[in-house]
């Protein structure tokens, strides 16, 4: 059993310990950005989006800042908004649905330089009381969320980080975790065998509802999927079509049955493996898979995509020898004596497993190390 | 994995005995040779690290297989030693409409 600590939060697992300031539309992106840089040890996170979105991006969007809030990695949140109704409206919601600090300030109220020192005030008291948090002593990945994405992929992704990841993914379930593997385009091709896969015949059903959904939304924009993914850096790598490239993907998904389909941000209710409906981006991934709630996220890579998240440590796991030499600052795990020694996949994923306890126990990840937050909170595309 | 693999710092790895391509763990230049179980290719292309090779010959309108599934149809035949690649195989999934 891997020994590590965690924060509790809202009876969650916490690995981080994050005081976030967080804007809640792009105008408040200033004074967010400034209170974050008045007050030591706050984390701001501005986007552009915010006001007036419809439909799906309204929907992802508010699901996404939710997430953020109620995210066990989160100790308070200080809520950056431009006028009460809304701004109000949004902190007594998430107010109703955590014990952890969450406040706000407003711009309209005496101007972005106002909303600073205002919020400066607030934070200040909730770094302090962050600093007072303490971890407790974990025994396995029960109320665990692990994200599992794979980008920058090339061919010895599918062959030997994919598989080895997918050997961690059943070691985490086995040990009573969760994994959510997303990314819709990238099953086209191997969906029947996730079908096979899935708990029920509702939950397969909804597997081929996804892909089909997927395609429709490429055809009805006249876009030949072979032009999107495999993307160029794939196909470089000797991935040649979607198919081969979806049936590499899935290899992190490990063996275990598939309990539903979640929506991007959507949060999994018991334990086990989940797939979210999404695009493929990795930074828009990244962020839903968070919004998930997943504590960390799993990131198999080829040629080397160094995307981070500015909530969720982003773990990556690589194969691919050269590009351990290329790229050695943005990787974490390096197995590519899986392809030039023959090391087995259940060695290699011990060694993952290893990983994430470090990282879960307080050991920083490139990504957090290099700056890497991306955070793309309204994601619509392939 | 399955399949054969090659000894020692393998060069290549052919993942199931079904698969007609196997994939370059070295860049292989044409006219080159490597030895795979009683067969012996020569490259007909240069192959670069990662990329597909065919183990056998394949048809044109044959299925390409690796992961022991269809990744693609061959667009024209491709012969023992062929790069597999965008240039001669497309993808059944793709450009639909």
């Amino acid at each position: 059993m891997h020994e590590f600590s965690a924060f509790e939060v809202d009876g969650r697992p916490g690995i981080r310990n994050h005081v976030v300031v967080l804007s809640l539309n792009s105008f408040c992106n200033r004074a967010t950005e400034l209170i974050a840089t008045a007050v030591r040890g706050t984390l701001p996170l501005v986007h552009p989006f915010g006001r007036n979105e419809i439909g799906i991006y309204r929907e992802r969007f508010e699901r996404t800042i939710e997430g953020v809030v109620l995210h066990p990695n989160v100790h308070s949140v200080l809520c950056v908004g431009y006028e009460p109704d809304s701004t109000g409206e949004f902190v007594e919601r998430v107010k109703g649905l955590t014990a952890k600090p969450v406040d706000s300030v407003l711009v309209l109220e005496g101007g972005t330089m106002n909303a600073v020192n205002a919020g400066a005030d607030k934070a200040i008291w909730m770094v302090i009381a962050a600093s007072e948090a303490r971890r407790r002593a974990m025994s396995g990945f029960e109320g665990f969320v692990f994200g599992v994405k794979c980008g920058g992929s090339d061919a010895t992704s599918g062959v030997a980080s994919n598989a080895a990841i997918g050997e961690a993914v059943d070691r985490i379930i086995e040990m009573g975790g969760t994994a959510i593997f997303s990314e819709t385009t990238e099953i086209l091709g191997a969906e029947h065998i996730l079908a096979r896969r899935a708990i029920n015949e509702d939950v397969a059903k909804k597997i081929y509802r996804a892909v089909e959904a997927n395609e429709k939304m490429a055809m009805d924009a006249g876009i030949d999927l072979l032009g999107v993914n495999p993307v160029p850096d794939n196909i470089r790598g000797g991935i040649t079509t979607i198919e081969e490239k979806s049936l590499g993907a899935i290899m992190k998904t490990g063996t275990h049955p598939i309990q539903d389909v979640l929506s991007y941000g959507q949060r999994p209710e018991k334990a086990g493996l989940y797939f979210m409906d999404s695009p493929s981006a990795a930074s828009e991934v990244v962020t839903g898979l968070s919004a998930s709630g997943a504590q960390m996220v799993l990131f198999s890579t080829g040629s080397c995509n160094p995307v981070g998240n500015p909530i969720s440590p982003v773990l990556k796991v690589t194969s691919n020898p050269r590009t351990v030499a290329r790229m050695r600052q943005h990787l974490d795990v390096d197995i590519s004596d899986v392809l030039t020694s023959g090391t087995s996949l259940r060695d290699a994923g011990d060694r993952i497993v290893d990983a994430i306890a470090a990282v879960a126990d307080g050991r920083l990840t490139t990504a957090e190390v290099t700056g890497h937050l991306e955070f793309a909170p309204i994601p619509v595309g392939l | 994995m399955t399949g054969a693999v090659s000894p020692e710092a393998p060069l290549w790895l052919w993942l199931h005995a079904e698969d007609n391509v196997a994939m370059a763990l070295s860049d292989f230049t044409q006219g080159s040779a490597i030895e795979v179980g009683d067969t012996r290719i020569t490259f007909a292309d240069d192959i670069a690290y990662g990329h597909k090779f065919a183990v056998r010959r394949i048809a044109a309108e044959a299925p390409v297989i690796k992961f022991a599934e269809t990744i693609g149809v061959a667009k024209r035949n491709i012969d023992v030693g062929e790069h597999v690649h965008v240039h001669n195989i497309s993808s059944l999934r793709a450009g639909k409409q």
